[in-house]
Order: structure tokens, then C-alpha cells, then sequence
């Protein structure tokens, strides 16, 4: 045996182990797509402007006081009038033009005015927008973590979508409840405490008719749910008339867990910070025995009546089902959402569909493997048997570099190693086909099979460059499964251009000088 | 077994007609699309929302169809999904106006109410997730464990909701109390607990998707991009690589192909969605690929005798590689019928277009690319016979002919095909 064919033959056993290595177990190597195992796929986006009309009503209040402050008793307040989520415009008094544009500039520097008689626009800049807007995303994407962390699903992906972008792509896999993963993740979670004055009442107007028709400006109108009593369903609306302003809120808690009430029935327990406690003792004994409405995302959940004052801690009842208050645990102890949000896709699929999936896919490709064996063999004798080795090692490459680069399998992928079955003895073909060819022409077999590899290379690189760019693009456009397809045929591809022309090679040349006297070959 | 193994067929001599009838081919598979029957646009690209659920006593899709109108889903679309499963159906709703949310949960409501009348308890096992089944376990404590230790309790009633998904898993959909008997972890307490708070409904939901318009016209938009870039690429690269009366030769035949596969896709009314995107991109390189492998023995004919004309050239190109094209054709061709036949629901489109794509493009690489490519050679000929005798006059008698055929690179390829005589 000469010194190169040992040393190629030494390359390829290095190939092939190392490859068996990464693939081996492949129930715990192979990365399966949420298509083939089941799971939930998520676009989400972020409402940013949710986040910058916040801010913008925030400012155009605080300008308001500000100016009401310095332009000395008896001075209006400002009316705003909002244009968009990034601008708002004020219409002041004659003389308090200057002074409002001083004020704006010393301490709103990121809102441009624009001062058209006694009306001034005021205007978000470009760049504070864009901080506010990227803000808003990470805070999101921070909250949506702690939650999912929260649910115990293993290995999922949240991740930013593209850069500077306003989505949030979520994967769970084995996951597949979408409407409670929805519900867990949208719930902006603001939760409030606030003094009922009036309530709870069936219908809005019996509550407006003690106010004669209008509320003063400090109070507000709330719906919250009747629940039945043994279900839990809801079964009504009512209406309670609350304080507009929380004292305590959501960030004023430290922890909240899922617990059980005095009738065993599920409840949430919390614990405040201490300031947080501190400010809730002073609420809870300034109204003793009025309700304390426990609101959350605008929305009453119970309200119960305070008995005493109350600091560190306490609880929600609303009578809850067990899913439902592991969740609102779930919410509260990870905050609240700084800007809403909503589902531009959702992807789901049941474990028993996937399961289906692999079982027809694997399938698909035995029979596949079996058909092409088989011509391979019926066409070209014993050296079909060496283009199926180096198929088989081919299919080895393609999942060992899956495993290896961490790459998902998905249905599609499946389809990509059987499509690259197909293809990748399309080389051998090339080459064989050649090596006939310098056979009638009365070559000797060894000389016939140096040119047929020669001559066949500049063919086989060119199909598989064309076919390699047609992945490329796939892999550019696709998402998700359709990706996992474009990286398979990539990996078979390549892996194709080293089993037909190298190991092919080496396996002719091995046979060749194991025989003495070489004066044909099996090539059909 | 050896075939076409002398082959001398006069691919070239009809070219006029193969032209015109795979010109007419190509139309007709347009016309199909635009005129006749649309392509079938799914979720993927038209947005929307997309159901796929498994009865325990499958109705017919024509009950299904009356049933959901009924309730008010009108314009729903409903298929049975898959041939092995007559069970399965997959119900289908457009955008409704530009609402980023999608209608799985009136689907589902409206099934629920076709075919799970009068359940009052939330939780149906045959659509439950694992959480929500351990929750409501919890709650109803059959066991007792809560006294003892509240997590532990949680996590043992967790590992039978994972139990009873994982017969849900096996089964598809659950058919009775009885198979749940079997789930691991399943005590008669447990059972009776499920029995008093839940339910076994009539189907299972096994898959849901939905797009919302921003995503579907971003798809739509890249989906097309993507295959434009793709053939205007496989141009470049045949234009690099050998020279442009081949890619265009190669690029008409691949057109040709990707009209007529989707004529034919369409008339099939297999649903259009990203993995039909996938597969088109796939049969562009394959397509490409035949035509490749014609041009590359041209090239090295050329360097081996400059004296044939080119018909010739190309015509025996094509005939010697006649029995790789054949084989490569058979190999793949047998690969996609697996995926055709066995490769289940999803992948079917994908797998019809490859299957009918090979046949297709095998035609196209032996009677189109060529003709096509000695068509527009005789034409560039023609032009430039017609300019040449001005270009000589002016050139004072220099002959002709002294201007090479291939205008790029042709010194390069000369030195290389120098080389590599012997």
C-alpha cells in the first residue's frame, strides 16, 4: 500500500469518527425543530408607542404644573392637547409665552418647541425617540425572560428580532398551550391599589347618578368581573368608583407566590418592600373599612374591605382558579410590561403531530435511501457499492455536522437529506459516467478512472456551486423550518463534494492496488 | 446496465419546435396560475389562520363545512389533511380587515360548540396544556399530598398531567377514560378527580398557526425576492463561469421550468407556503445543475477542436451526456416519490414540486437550454454579420473571422485547455 492512499485513508477514518462522535447518542445530539418536537413559536411586537405616549403625557402634566408653579397664584392650569405618541401641543396665555418656552428648555431638553402664536408644539426628538423605543423593547424582552423563566420551560429562545426592531421572537418548545403562554406574556401586569369610594353597582349609571352625572376629577370609574361562586367563570360585570390616583403599585412589591386561602380555595400572597409597606400602612389606616380595590391592567380583581392597617404584607382573592393565580404570581413577581404588546405570528404545534412528522420523514428517507441504493447498484455493479459508501458517510457528515454546529433538524431538513441523497450521486454519476466513457475509448481501468475524476471535477464543482446558491438564498430568505432545510443541503453538499470525489477516489484507488493485475472493473 | 451509451440523437435540428412548444408549456402554466385556478396561497404569504384538529369520529368535510358555517365561519376552508388520516382536517380563515390577531380561538369556540356541546368544566383533556391539567389536579388534590409538603404535591400531579400528554402524544386524540387508565402515574382516585372536573372532548387540536398581515406581506415580499435573486444569480454565475449565450440559454430552460411546475401545482391546488418557496429555490440549482453539465462538455469540446460548428458541438454535448442526465434524473426522481408518497402532509408540495420538477427540467436541460443557447448565438451571428463587413471595410481588410467567437476570457481558457492537453 503507498504512502498516500494510507494517509488519505487515515483522513477519512478521522472524518467518519469524529463525525459518529458528534452525532453520537443522536437522541440527545440532534437539535429538533419546534415543527418535529412540538412547541410554540412567537412573533411579538412591542408597542413602543404605547411607551412614548406615556412619556409624552407624563411631560406634557409635569409642564403643566411647572408652569401653573412659576406663573404665580391664579394661574390656569395648561390644557395639552396630544397630536401623536411623540407630540403634543399647549395653547398658553399672551404673556406666559417666554417664560413656558424657558421652562421647557431648562428641563424638557429632549422635546423640541415650535411656537406659532399663543399655541406651542412640542416635538420628541429623533434620537431620544429612538433610546425611549429601544428602551422600552429591552425592558420588555427582560420581562417576557423572567416570565418564561418563571413557567420552567426548558431550553427557550427569546431573543430580539433584527436589530434596533421593535420584535421579540419567542420559541418554547414542548410547550403547547399558546393561549396561556399569550395570556402569561401579554399581560402587561400593572398592578395598582386603590380607595373605592362608590361601588360595586351592575350598571355604570347607578353609580354616575350619586355623582349627578359626572365624577369629580379625582375619581374614576372601574369594571371588574362577577364570578360564579363554584366555577370561577365570569359571569358579569360591576362597577366600582375608585381614587385615580395609586399610592401603591406593582413596584412597590418585593415577592408574590401562589398560596392557599382560609377555604383552601387558591389565593396570591405578597410582601411589600419596605417603603413600599411604609406608604401601604399609611393608605390601609387612613381607610379603614373602606374597599380597597386591588386593580390590575385597568381591570378590578377584588375588593376586599380593610379591617386594619396592613404593612408588609397581604393577599389577592379573586376567587381564582390554581392556573390562574400561578400565573398572576408569575406576573406581579416579574413586573410590569413597559408598553403593551401583540402577537404578529404564532406557530404551534402538538407533540403528537410532530411525532407524526419524524415518523413519516424517517420513512421517506429509508425508502428513499433503499431506491437509490438499488439503482446505484443495478447501474454500476460493484462500483455502485462504492458510490453508496460514500453516501453513507455522506448522510453521516450531514447529521454529525448538524450536531456539530449546533444546527436545528427540522421536517423540511429531513426532506433536504433525502433531496441530497438524490443529489449527491449525481457526482458519482458525473464521474462514472466518465470513467465509461475513457473506458470504450480503450483506456486501461487504471488510467480511465484518474481521467474520469479529472475530467469530471470541473462538472460536479459546477452543480454543486449552482445548487449551493440556491441554499444560500433560501438560507437568507427562509425562517425557522425552511432555514433548517437551506443548512442541511448546504452541509450535504459540501459533505458531497468530499464523499464523491475524494473518498470515491480513494476507495477506486484501494481496490486497484489490492488487485495484482487489474484488467477490468465493475463498473456495469 | 448501460444506457444511451453511443446516443446520437439531433436534439438540435428541431429547435425551432421545441421552442415554440415549450414556449406554449411555459404559458399555459402562467395562464393556469393567473387565469384559470390561482395558486392556492397559504397562511404563509396571504396571512390568516390555520387549524389542524383530529376527531374522534371524523365528520365528513362537507358536515364539517355546514357546521362551522353555520357558526358562523362562512368563509372557512376546509381540507382533509392527509390521505392515512381521514380523521384529520385542516380549516383555514382569511385576514379578517388588517387585525394582527388571528381567529384560532373562534375556530376553536365554534368547534367546541359543534361538537363539545354542554361541557361545563374549562378544562377538555383532548386540548388541555400539561400546566393546566397539573393546576387543576393540584386544586382537586385526589391524592392528599397537599397536607404534607404543598411542592411536592405540585410536582407529582405535574408528572401525571405529563402522563396523560404523553397518551395524548401517542394517540393523537384521547378516545376515553379508558385509555387515560393506562397513562403513567394514573391512580383510580386520579381518574375520578378527572372525571368530576374535566372532560374528554370529541377532538384534538394538533396544530395552530397564525399570520398576522405585517408578517404575510413581508414573507411574500421576500419569498419573491429570494427567487428572482436566486435565477438572476444562477445568470451571473453562468455567465462568469462559461458565457452569456449559456445562461441564457440556461435561465429561458429555468424559467421554463419553474412556469410549468407551478402550472402544474396549481392545478393540483396544493396549498402555496414557504416550504413551496423552499422547494422552487431547490429546483432552480437542480435545474441549473443539468444544463451545467451540457455546457461544461461544450467547453471542453471547444478547446478540443475549434472547427466544429457550434450546432454540432452542442448537439453531441447533449448526447454524451445523455446517460448522466437520465441517471442523475432517476436518482433524484425516486428520491422525491419517497417524500411524495411517505413523506407525509407537510411535506407534500415541497415534494411534488421536486418530483414533477426533475421530469420537467430533464426536458428542459436535453430539448430547451440548448436550443435556446444555439438560437441566440446564431442571432448574436446574424448581428454581427450584418455589422461586419462596415467593421472590415473600416478595419482595412482584416478577415473576419480573426475575431474570436467567445468574447471574454478566451485567452485564459485557451492557456488552461493548453495545459491541460498532454
Amino acid at each position: 500500500m503507498n504512502k498516500s492512499l494510507l494517509w488519505r485513508g487515515i483522513l477519512i477514518l478521522v472524518v467518519t469518527i469524529l463525525m459518529a462522535v458528534a452525532f453520537w447518542p443522536p437522541k440527545e445530539k440532534i437539535k429538533l425543530g419546534l415543527d418535529l418536537r412540538g412547541g410554540i413559536h412567537l412573533v411579538l411586537r412591542v408597542k413602543v408607542e404605547d411607551a412614548l405616549r406615556s412619556e409624552r403625557d407624563k411631560v406634557a402634566e409635569r409642564l403643566s404644573q411647572e408652569a401653573q408653579s412659576s406663573g404665580g397664584p391664579g394661574q390656569p392650569a395648561l390644557q395639552s392637547q396630544p397630536l401623536s405618541p411623540t407630540s403634543f401641543a399647549v395653547t398658553v396665555p399672551a404673556g406666559a409665552r417666554q417664560k413656558i418656552l424657558d421652562v421647557a428648555t431648562a428641563e424638557f431638553a429632549e422635546w423640541q418647541p415650535d411656537a406659532q402664536g399663543n399655541r406651542i408644539t412640542f416635538r420628541l426628538k429623533e434620537e431620544e425617540r429612538r433610546r425611549l423605543a429601544d428602551l422600552a423593547v429591552n425592558q420588555a424582552l427582560q420581562t417576557i425572560d423572567n416570565r418564561i423563566n418563571a413557567f420552567g420551560v426548558a431550553e427557550p429562545l427569546i431573543q430580539r428580532q433584527g436589530l434596533g426592531g421593535d420584535r421579540i421572537v419567542v420559541q418554547l418548545p414542548g410547550v403547547d398551550d399558546p393561549e396561556r403562554v399569550k395570556r402569561l406574556l401579554k399581560s402587561t401586569a400593572f398592578l395598582e391599589f386603590r380607595i373605592v369610594e362608590g361601588g360595586p353597582a351592575a350598571s355604570s349609571a347607578e353609580l354616575l347618578a350619586s355623582y349627578n352625572g359626572t365624577l369629580p376629577p379625582n375619581l374614576e370609574l372601574l369594571e371588574g368581573s362577577v364570578k360564579d361562586e363554584v366555577s370561577g367563570k365570569a359571569i358579569g360585570t360591576q362597577f366600582y368608583v375608585v381614587q385615580k390616583t395609586a399610592r401603591v403599585t406593582g413596584r412597590d412589591l418585593k415577592n408574590a407566590r401562589p398560596g392557599l386561602g382560609q377555604f383552601n380555595d387558591p389565593i396570591v400572597e405578597f410582601t411589600f418592600t419596605h417603603e413600599g409597606g411604609q406608604r401601604f400602612g399609611e393608605l390601609t389606616s387612613a381607610n379603614v373599612g373602606k374597599g380597597l380595590a386591588i386593580v390590575l391592567d385597568h381591570r378590578v380583581v377584588s375588593a376586599p374591605r380593610i379591617e386594619t392597617r396592613i404593612t408588609d404584607q397581604g393577599i389577592i382573592r379573586g376567587q381564582f382558579t390554581q392556573e390562574e393565580v400561578e400565573d398572576l404570581s408569575t406576573v406581579l413577581r416579574t413586573g410590569a410590561l413597559p408598553a403593551g404588546i401583540e402577537t404578529l405570528e404564532e406557530r404551534t404545534v402538538g407533540p403528537s403531530l410532530g411525532q407524526d412528522s419524524i415518523r413519516d420523514g424517517v420513512r421517506a428517507g429509508v425508502v428513499g435511501a433503499v431506491l437509490v441504493v438499488l439503482m446505484m447498484v443495478v447501474v454500476y455493479h460493484l462500483s455502485g457499492i462504492n458510490a453508496i459508501a460514500a453516501l453513507a458517510l455522506n448522510v453521516l457528515i450531514i447529521f454529525g455536522g448538524l450536531a456539530y454546529f449546533g444546527a436545528t433538524l427540522t421536517l423540511p431538513g429531513i426532506a433536504g437529506v433525502v433531496l441530497t441523497m438524490g443529489m449527491a450521486v449525481d457526482a458519482n454519476v458525473l464521474i462514472f459516467e466518465r470513467i465509461r466513457e475513457e473506458l470504450r475509448a480503450g483506456r486501461t481501468p487504471r488510467t480511465s478512472i484518474e481521467e474520469g475524476f479529472k475530467r469530471a471535477f470541473a462538472s460536479v464543482i459546477d452543480t454543486h456551486m449552482t445548487t449551493l446558491i440556491a441554499a444560500l438564498f433560501l438560507f437568507q430568505f427562509g425562517t425557522g423550518p425552511v432555514r433548517g432545510f437551506a443548512v442541511t443541503l448546504m452541509i450535504g453538499l459540501s459533505a458531497s463534494l468530499f464523499t464523491a470525489v475524494f473518498v470515491s477516489h480513494w476507495l477506486f484507488d484501494l481496490e486497484l492496488s489490492l488487485r495484482k493485475r487489474v484488467e477490468s472493473i465493475s463498473i456495469g | 446496465m448501460r444506457f444511451f451509451q453511443n446516443a446520437n440523437y439531433d436534439f438540435l435540428k428541431y429547435r425551432k419546435h421545441w421552442a415554440v412548444v415549450s414556449t406554449l408549456l411555459s404559458l399555459l402554466g402562467l395562464a393556469v396560475v393567473v387565469f384559470h385556478k390561482g395558486l392556492n396561497v397559504g397562511i404563509d404569504f396571504a396571512g390568516g389562520t390555520q387549524v389542524v384538529a383530529q376527531f374522534r369520529q371524523p365528520p365528513t368535510a362537507d358536515d364539517l363545512r355546514k357546521s362551522l358555517a353555520q357558526a358562523g365561519l362562512g368563509d372557512a376552508t376546509i381540507q382533509g389533511y392527509g390521505t392515512e388520516n381521514p380523521d384529520q382536517f385542516m380549516i383555514r380563515t382569511r385576514l379578517q380587515g388588517n387585525k394582527e390577531e388571528g381567529q384560532e380561538q373562534e375556530i376553536i369556540g365554534a368547534l367546541d360548540r359543534i361538537y363539545n356541546p354542554g361541557q361545563q368544566s374549562p378544562v377538555d383533556l383532548n386540548k388541555a396544556g400539561a400546566e393546566g391539567i397539573g393546576a387543576m389536579l393540584f386544586e382537586a388534590d385526589p391524592l392528599q399530598l397537599k397536607a404534607a409538603d404543598i411542592t411536592a404535591a405540585r410536582d407529582a400531579y405535574g408528572e401525571i398531567a405529563q402522563g396523560i400528554l404523553g397518551v395524548r402524544r401517542n394517540v393523537g386524540v384521547i378516545r376515553d377514560w379508558q385509555q387515560l387508565s393506562s397513562a403513567k402515574g394514573m391512580t383510580p382516585e386520579v381518574l375520578q378527580a378527572l372525571k368530576q372536573r374535566s372532560y374528554v372532548g370529541s377532538y384534538a387540536v394538533l396544530s395552530r398557526e397564525v399570520v398576522g398581515p405585517t408578517v404575510g406581506a413581508e414573507l411574500r415580499q421576500r419569498g419573491i425576492l429570494a427567487v428572482v435573486m436566486s435565477m438572476l444569480a444562477m445568470l451571473v454565475y453562468i455567465w462568469i463561469r462559461f458565457e452569456l449565450r449559456f445562461g441564457v440559454g440556461a435561465v429561458i430552460a429555468l424559467t421554463h421550468d419553474v412556469l410549468v411546475t407551478l402550472g402544474l401545482y396549481a392545478l393540483f391546488g396544493f396549498e402555496f407556503n414557504l416550504t413551496t418557496i423552499a422547494a422552487f429555490l431547490t429546483l432552480v440549482g437542480y435545474s441549473v445543475n443539468d444544463s451545467v453539465v451540457v455546457f461544461d462538455r461544450v467547453r471542453e469540446m471547444l478547446r478540443k477542436s475549434r472547427r466544429v460548428p457550434f450546432e454540432k458541438l452542442l448537439n453531441d454535448s447533449v448526447n454524451m451526456t445523455l446517460s448522466r442526465t437520465i441517471l442523475t434524473a432517476s436518482s433524484v426522481f425516486l428520491a422525491c416519490l419517497a417524500l411524495l408518497f411517505l413523506g407525509g402532509e407537510v411535506l407534500r408540495g415541497f415534494s411534488f414540486v421536486m418530483t414533477v420538477g426533475v421530469i420537467v427540467g430533464t426536458y428542459s436541460s436535453v430539448f430547451v437550454a440548448a436550443s435556446f443557447a444555439l438560437m441566440w448565438e446564431n442571432m448574436v451571428q446574424r448581428r454581427r454579420d450584418r455589422q461586419a463587413p462596415a467593421a472590415a471595410r473600416a478595419a482595412e481588410g482584416k478577415p473576419r473571422d480573426a475575431k474570436p467567437r467567445e468574447d471574454k476570457g478566451a485567452g485564459e481558457r485557451k492557456a488552461a485547455a493548453a495545459g491541460r492537453r498532454r
